[in-house]
C-alpha cells in the first residue's frame, strides 16, 4: 500500500471527524440509573462561588438543630467555582457523564442559562413539592421557576432598602422619613447644588450593573422585565417613569453615576462622604458599605425605599443565589433532605443569618422575636428587622426568562443613553426591545 | 577494484515476493515516527474543528441532542446587528494595532538600539513588563485611571487644563479609544523586543558602508534597516494581525464589551453566545466565521509581507 503524508493526513482527518461526530452523539446519550443512598453517611458534593455558603453548609451539616432526625449523617465537600463556570461545568460534566456535585449554587443572573432546552429539567430536582406547601410564606421562588416548577431555593432574599448616613442627613437637613422619590429627588438636587453630595447612585459601567440598577427601581415602581409567563414586559409606563427619574437624578446631581457600585469609584464616593444614601440590597451593607467604609460604622442607617408618587412598593430586590439539587445522583435524596432542613426550617434560616447575614426567605420569620431582637452595630445598633420586616412584606416579584442575558445586553446601552440624557426614556426602551426581539431565540 | 552488480529485475521481484517485510517496514517506519504529531494534531485540532463545524449547523444548548438546522445559524449571523458591531470593533482594533502599535514598537526598538544608551536593560524590562502583568490587575488599574468620576486621568486633566469629566469608559467612542490604548500599552513593549532582536542582527558594516556613501539617518533607515528587518517585521505583523483579530481579554476585562456593545469583539461575541446564552450552535457558527476571517487575513498578511519567501 502506497502511503504519503497527504494520505496520512486525510486518513486522520476523516477519522477525526468521525470521532467528533461519535463523541457528540455519545455525549448526548442519556445517563444510566444509579442506586440511591437511603440513609447513613452522606458526604455531599457542593459547588459554590461564595465562601459564606461553604462555611454555612459545612456548619449546618453537623448542627443538630438543623439536621437532627435526618436519616442521613451529612458531610459537605466544597468545591469553589466561579459563578458563570458553575453552569458551564454542570453542563459539560453532564454531557461527558463525569461526576456532578449533589448541590450547586446558582447566581440569579446565571439561572436563565438553564431555563432553555430543558437543561433545568434534565439536571435538577423539581423542588416544587417542598416549596408548594409553604405557599406565599416562601419568598423569591419565581426567578428559579421553569414551566411552573421550582428548581432552586433562594439563599438570601436580597431585599433592597435605602441605606443612608444619619449624621449627614442631620447635617444637610434631609428628613429621614421622606415619603416619595419625587420629594427626595427635589431635596437631593438642592443638596447637590449646595455641596456636591448625592442621595443615590446609578451604575454606568457594564451592561449588567446598568440593567440591574434600572431593574431594582423598576420592580419597586411595580414594573417588571418579564411577566409570570416569561413574556417581555419592560416597555411600560412604569419603566418610562423610572428611567425619567434616573435621568433627572443624574442631570441635577442628586444621583452620582458610578461605573461599579462595589469598586474603587464607589469606595471613593463613600469614603469622601459624597454618597450620603443609596438604594441597595441587604448584602450591600457587608460587601459595599462595610468593605469600603469600615470607619463609618455607626453612621449608617437603613429604611424602606421612598415610594414613587405613582405607586409601587417600599422595597425591591436585586441579586441572589439559589441552591439546586442535582438529579439522578446516589445522594440526590439526601441532598434534597439537607437543603430542605437548611433552607426551609426556622432553625436553618436563623443559622443562615448568623453565618453570613443571609436574609430569611420565609416571610413570617421577619416578625419572629429571634430576628426582631437583632441589632446591627454598623447601622448604629438599629433593629434592622423592623425595616426588613416591612420591606419583606411588600417585596415585588421578580420573574426571569431564558432570554434575560440577551435583554441585559440589549437594554444596557439604551438605558445608559437615557440616564445620561442623550435620548428620551421611551425611545431608549423601544430601542432596547427592538434589539432584544431581533436577537432572542424563539 | 570491486564492481557493483545490480540484480536482475526478475530476481528482485522474486525476492520481494518471498520477503516483503523489510520493504513494508521501510515504507511504514517514517510514518510511525512522525505519527505522534499527527495523532495529537488529529485529537486536538481536527476533532475540535470538525466538532465545531458540525455544531455550527445545529441548535444546541449543551444538553440533549443537537438539532440540525443547516445554515440557519450563519443566516442569523448575517442579520445580527451585534455580530456586525463586533466585526466593526474588531476591525478597528486590528487596524489600530497594525497602523499604530507596530510602527511605534519599531521606533522604540530603534531608540533602544542607539549606541551608548544607558540603562538599556532597565528600559527593556520596563517595556516588557505589561506583558507579564496579570490582565486582571491591568484592568483594575486602567479602571481606576479612566474612571469618569474619580479617575486619575480626569483629575489630572482637570488640574492641568481645567477640563475633565470625560466619560472614558461609558461613552461608546471613548471606550473604544481606551481599549486600543490598553492594547497599545500592553503589546508595544512586547513587539519592541522582537524588533530589537532584529535590529541587533543587522551587520554594522551595512550602516557604515551606507554612511560612507553619504546616506543620512533617514536614508539609512529606509535603505538598510527596513529591508534587513523585513523577515522580523513580517513575522510580527502577521502574528499581531492574527492575535488582534481574536482580541478578547482587553475589552472583556475593561468594559465587558460595553457601553452597550460599543467595545464588543468577535471573540467576546462567541463567548457571550456560548457561555452566557447557551447558544452553542450559534457560537460555533460565529467561531467558524471568525476562523475564516482570521485565516484569510493571515494568508493575505503572509503574502503581503512575504513570509517564507526569503528562505
Amino acid at each position: 500500500m502506497d502511503l504519503n503524508r497527504r494520505d496520512l493526513l486525510r486518513l486522520l482527518g476523516v477519522t477525526g471527524l468521525g470521532a467528533a461526530g461519535a463523541g457528540i452523539l455519545s455525549g448526548c446519550a442519556t445517563t444510566t440509573a444509579v442506586d440511591p443512598v437511603r440513609s447513613g453517611e452522606a458526604s455531599l458534593g457542593l459547588w459554590t462561588h461564595d465562601p459564606g455558603y461553604a462555611s454555612y453548609f459545612t456548619q449546618a451539616a453537623t448542627d443538630a438543630a438543623v439536621v437532627g432526625g435526618s436519616a442521613w449523617s451529612f458531610g459537605v465537600d466544597v468545591t469553589s467555582v466561579a459563578p458563570a463556570d458553575i453552569v458551564s461545568r454542570l453542563v459539560t460534566q453532564a454531557v461527558a457523564q463525569r461526576p456532578l456535585p449533589d448541590l450547586a449554587g446558582l447566581v440569579i443572573d446565571q439561572f436563565p442559562r438553564v431555563m432553555r432546552a430543558g437543561i433545568a429539567e434534565n439536571l435538577f430536582v423539581d423542588l416544587t413539592s417542598l416549596t408548594a406547601p409553604l405557599g406565599d410564606r416562601l419568598l423569591k421562588t419565581q426567578p428559579y421557576t421553569v414551566d411552573g416548577k421550582v428548581y432552586a431555593l433562594e439563599s438570601d432574599n436580597s431585599i433592597s432598602v435605602m441605606f443612608y448616613r444619619a449624621d449627614l442627613f442631620d447635617e444637610l437637613g434631609i428628613p429621614a422619613d421622606v415619603d416619595t422619590w419625587e420629594e427626595l429627588l427635589e431635596i437631593g438636587a438642592e443638596v447637590a447644588a449646595d455641596t456636591g453630595q448625592a442621595i443615590g447612585m446609578v451604575a454606568n459601567g457594564d451592561n449588567g450593573s446598568i440593567v440591574n440598577g434600572f431593574t431594582q427601581l423598576l420592580l419597586q415602581r411595580g414594573g417588571t422585565l418579564y411577566d409570570a409567563d416569561g413574556n417581555l414586559a419592560v416597555l411600560s409606563d412604569e419603566a418610562v417613569e423610572v428611567l425619567e427619574l434616573m435621568a433627572e437624578g443624574v442631570r441635577t446631581g442628586a444621583f452620582v453615576a458610578l461605573a461599579d457600585p462595589y469598586g474603587g469609584a464607589a469606595a471613593a464616593a463613600l469614603k469622601g462622604s459624597r454618597l450620603v444614601a443609596t438604594v441597595m440590597p441587604n448584602w450591600y451593607e457587608v460587601y459595599g458599605l462595610q468593605a469600603n467604609a469600615p470607619d463609618q460604622e455607626g453612621l449608617w442607617r437603613a429604611r424602606t425605599i421612598p415610594r414613587f408618587a405613582g405607586g409601587g412598593h417600599v422595597a425591591s430586590t436585586m441579586g441572589g443565589t439559589a441552591f439546586a439539587v442535582l438529579k439522578d445522583q446516589p445522594l440526590t435524596e439526601a441532598a434534597t433532605d439537607f437543603l430542605r432542613r437548611a433552607y426551609l426550617s426556622q432553625e436553618g434560616q436563623l443559622a443562615r443569618y448568623f453565618a453570613g447575614a443571609y436574609m430569611p426567605t420565609l416571610v413570617d420569620l421577619y416578625d419572629a422575636p429571634e430576628f426582631q431582637e437583632i441589632t446591627d452595630p454598623y447601622l448604629g445598633g438599629q433593629r434592622v428587622f423592623e425595616v426588613f420586616s416591612a420591606a419583606a412584606a411588600d417585596m415585588p416579584l421578580f420573574y426571569q426568562s431564558a432570554g434575560a442575558s440577551v435583554l441585559r445586553d440589549s437594554l444596557g446601552g439604551p438605558v445608559l443613553r437615557a440616564i445620561t440624557g442623550q435620548v428620551g426614556a421611551e425611545e431608549a426602551l423601544r430601542a432596547g426591545v427592538r434589539t432584544y426581539e431581533r436577537q432572542v431565540q424563539r | 577494484m570491486s564492481t557493483l552488480t545490480r540484480p536482475s529485475t526478475a530476481t528482485a521481484t522474486r525476492g520481494a515476493a518471498r520477503a516483503p517485510r523489510p520493504g513494508v517496514r521501510r515504507q511504514w517506519a517514517p510514518y510511525l515516527f512522525i505519527s505522534p504529531f499527527f495523532l495529537l494534531f488529529t485529537v486536538f485540532m481536527v476533532v475540535p474543528v470538525g466538532a465545531g463545524v458540525y455544531l455550527s449547523l445545529t441548535d444546541w444548548a449543551g444538553l440533549g441532542s443537537p438539532e440540525y438546522v443547516g445554515l440557519a445559524n450563519y443566516s442569523r449571523l448575517l442579520r445580527d446587528a451585534s455580530f456586525g458591531a463586533a466585526l466593526a470593533n474588531t476591525a478597528f482594533y486590528t487596524v489600530f494595532a497594525m497602523v499604530v502599535v507596530l510602527p511605534l514598537a519599531l521606533l522604540i526598538a530603534l531608540a533602544l538600539d542607539a549606541r551608548g544608551l544607558r540603562l538599556r536593560d532597565f528600559f527593556r524590562l520596563t517595556y516588557f513588563m505589561p506583558v507579564v502583568l496579570s490582565p486582571i490587575v491591568i484592568a483594575l488599574i486602567f479602571g481606576l485611571i479612566f474612571d469618569g468620576e474619580y479617575g486619575l486621568l480626569n483629575a489630572t486633566l482637570e488640574a492641568l487644563f481645567g477640563v475633565g469629566g470625560v466619560s472614558w469608559l461609558t461613552d461608546p467612542w471613548w471606550a473604544r479609544v481606551v481599549v486600543v490604548v490598553l492594547v497599545l500599552w500592553r503589546w508595544t513593549g512586547y513587539l519592541t523586543i522582537f524588533f530589537l532582536a532584529g535590529l541587533q542582527n543587522i551587520p554594522r558594516e551595512l550602516h557604515e558602508a551606507a554612511e560612507l556613501d553619504g546616506a543620512g539617518v533617514v536614508r539609512r533607515f529606509f535603505a538598510v534597516t527596513v529591508p534587513q528587518l523585513r523577515p522580523v517585521t513580517a513575522f510580527i505583523a502577521v502574528t499581531m494581525l492574527v492575535s488582534t483579530a481574536q482580541i478578547f481579554e482587553e475589552p472583556f476585562l475593561l468594559t465587558q464589551g460595553g457601553p452597550g456593545e460599543a467595545t464588543l469583539s468577535v471573540s467576546m461575541f462567541v463567548y457571550r453566545a456560548g457561555f452566557q446564552r447557551q447558544e452553542l450552535g450559534y457560537a460555533a457558527a460565529a467561531g467558524v466565521v471568525m476562523f475564516v476571517i482570521v485565516f484569510v487575513l493571515g494568508r493575505l498578511g503572509t503574502r503581503a509581507f512575504g513570509v517564507g519567501r526569503n528562505r
